[in-house]
């Protein structure tokens, strides 16, 4: 190819498509900042503002680690949402309520395991609501109790379970044919009830739930934080389980089957009651693995954390392609790796921002999100 | 109701007096697998099909033809339980259905081809012959079988994605996902819409062979002279209501049915 087609073609990429091209360059600018930033190098802009800056290799990676990390979090509830969605097709906005419901109960099973005899039984399964035994005398960690913490993400999945199911023969199997908008309204009824029973249940203080003590070691030489390296294991074990169960299990492929056609489903002999109940209780167990999951990482819990994740959930989803399990773990992450990686050029209270920012982008020029169309349950 | 039926028995006796060549009940056979009786139905609290007789014999293969909106595919659809039931019974072997749902009436024989989105196109080949079978525990390898020996291309392709494959191929995919349960009558909604000419013919052959093996057929076609052409008797449908059965070849021959509904 000549250089004056190059030209032309981006001229005529740059009067169609501007915002693409603005996007291109940013992009472009941004990695040669980052670059700059690795490299040590420094150059001053107007205003107090530098091209390039400070930026050690250390901070850097840890950046791309805790994106790894917030994504597979998003990722794991996201792919309950876009199971309802493809199966039921409605979004369910009490998904991230859900989230908060396995956080509550598999920390209360994992604190009354650990805490066995140290705390009051009342303190340590409704997850410290007042004042009573410390995180670090009831010792849940991966480290001091690794059964307690593993018991925990057991507890977070049933619960979540039965909790989901119940809101679906109660809310939504009444209303099943009355189509996507009055089950979103519903849906979001379902939430504001059920964080308001958990905040009443386990009260509504932002508190501390896991042990820190010896939880930083060293592996091959590299600091790892067992939390972390425990989140990232069940996750992508659970994901990789669930890529099995839906190609390989007969309920799987029917899960499929029901997402890309409904009807054919009915008139085929699968039983899609049951198909409905099965959605529920795989996406009810990961939305609670999930919540429980990013308590472990975060460290505190609070009754409405899932309901500010379920945006950045939404987000992963609808850019993933809606309806696709891949596409909302591909979405999680690019989410995930956005709101974290940012950081290095804005403050904390704008990388949400950063990481819609590059959802609409991306659905600006695939509507369909990264997998859309090839919907996979 | 009970008042009636004197005066509408008389009135069935004094039309096949009137008209005793185009008894409408003259071609049944003897046996039939499938009775629909007076059959009212519809959907929501629309009716569509009002007093509605139709018999297919064991074996048989069955076509119904009528124009636009006649209530065609809803008769069918009726059959298969996805219709409202009204009134009037449908009874498969003798027992009476009209009040099951889809996925009972598959579990009694019968299979149905829906007209649209007739196959799921997500799933590979192999898997939409699986969900064919989805009420058997095991999957039955040796009807797998059978179907791609029916639909050599379907082994073929059998790991691609059903919803890549061509139009025609598609319809041997519906049709083989129907045939896993190895049905006694097959409900095929217009297997020749969208499909190019030359598959058209192809695409009857692919029927006339399944019914040779024994499968009864009851099938709407919108290619209405070809369909009655190749099958062993055809109703025409009208607004809802029955008017004809007879054989195939004598509706072809019929003016009046040639001339109302198949275009002169």
């Amino acid at each position: 190819m000549d250089v004056s087609d190059v030209i032309t073609r981006g001229k005529v990429t740059i009067r169609e498509q501007p915002l693409l091209a603005i996007a291109v360059l940013a992009t472009a600018l941004l990695a040669l900042d980052l670059l700059a930033r690795l490299a040590g190098i420094e150059v001053p802009l107007a205003g107090g503002r530098t091209f390039g800056g400070e930026l050690s290799m250390g901070r850097f990676s840890g950046l791309v680690w805790n994106g790894i990390i917030v994504g597979l979090i998003f990722g794991l509830a996201g792919i309950g949402l876009s199971m309802t969605y493809s199966i039921l097709n409605f979004a369910n906005f009490s998904h991230g309520d859900l989230v908060t419901t396995g956080a509550f109960t598999g920390w209360g099973a994992a604190l009354l395991v650990a805490g066995w005899g140290i705390g009051d039984i009342g303190h340590l399964l409704l997850v410290r609501p007042g004042s009573g035994a410390s995180p670090n005398e009831i010792g849940a960690s991966i480290v001091q109790a690794p059964l307690s913490i593993l018991i925990g993400v057991i507890i977070a999945a049933l619960a979540t379970v039965v909790v989901a199911v119940i809101i679906d023969r109660i809310v939504y199997k009444p209303m099943r044919d009355r189509g996507g908008i009055p089950l979103l309204i519903a849906s979001i009824g379902a939430a504001l009830a059920l964080r308001y029973i958990l905040q009443f249940v386990y009260g509504g203080r932002n508190r501390g739930v896991t042990s820190t003590q010896d939880v930083n070691t060293e592996i091959a030489g590299f600091s790892v934080n067992m939390h972390e390296l425990t989140l990232v294991i069940v996750a992508i074990s659970l994901m990789l389980a669930m890529h099995f169960m839906l190609q390989r299990t007969k309920l799987g492929k029917a899960m499929r089957a029901m997402a890309d056609n409904k009807d054919l489903a009915l008139v085929t002999g699968i039983p899609t009651e049951r198909v409905v109940t099965a959605t529920w209780v795989l996406g009810g167990a990961l939305a609670g693995v999930a919540g429980y999951l990013y308590v472990l990482e975060r460290g505190t819990i609070e009754f409405n954390i899932g309901w500010f994740l379920l945006l950045f959930i939404f987000a992963a989803v609808i850019l993933g392609g809606i309806g696709s399990i891949y596409g909302a773990i591909a979405g999680g992450f690019v989410i995930g790796f956005v709101h974290e990686v940012s950081l290095i050029w804005i403050p904390s209270d704008f990388n949400a921002a950063a990481a819609f920012l590059i959802m609409i982008l991306v659905l600006l020029y695939r509507p369909q999100g990264i997998f859309g169309g090839v919907t996979t349950a | 109701m009970s008042t009636d039926e004197p005066e509408s028995a008389s009135d069935a006796t004094l039309e096949e007096s009137l008209k005793a060549e185009t008894d409408p009940l003259a071609a049944v056979p003897d046996e039939s697998i499938l009775q629909v009786r007076n059959l009212d139905a519809g959907y929501g609290d629309l009716q569509i099909l009002t007093d509605v007789m139709l018999d297919v014999g064991e074996g048989e293969y069955v076509t119904i033809v009528g124009p636009n909106g006649a209530g065609k595919s809803t008769l069918m659809k009726s059959v298969f339980g996805l219709t409202a039931h009204m009134g009037g019974t449908i009874e498969f072997q003798r027992e009476p259905i009209q009040e099951l749902p889809p996925e009972e009436i598959i579990h009694k024989g019968i299979s149905y081809v829906p007209q649209n989105e007739n196959i799921f196109g997500t799933l590979t080949v192999r898997e939409n012959l699986e969900m064919g079978a989805y009420i058997l525990d095991e999957v039955p390898e040796a009807q797998i079988e059978a179907v791609f020996e029916r639909f050599p291309v379907l082994r073929e392709r059998q790991d691609q994605k059903a919803g890549t494959m061509s139009g025609g191929q598609r319809q041997m995919v519906a049709m083989g996902r129907a045939l896993m349960l190895d049905p006694d009558l097959l409900l095929l909604d217009e297997p020749s819409a969208g499909l190019a000419p030359d598959l058209v013919q192809e695409m009857f052959d692919r029927i006339d062979d399944i019914n040779a093996d024994g499968t009864a057929v009851l099938m709407v076609e919108q290619n209405a002279k070809t369909a009655l052409r190749r099958c062993d008797r055809g109703y025409v449908l009208a607004q809802g209501e029955n008017s004809y059965t007879d054989t195939g070849d004598r509706l072809l021959a019929d003016d009046e049915v040639r001339q109302q509904f198949l275009g002169g």
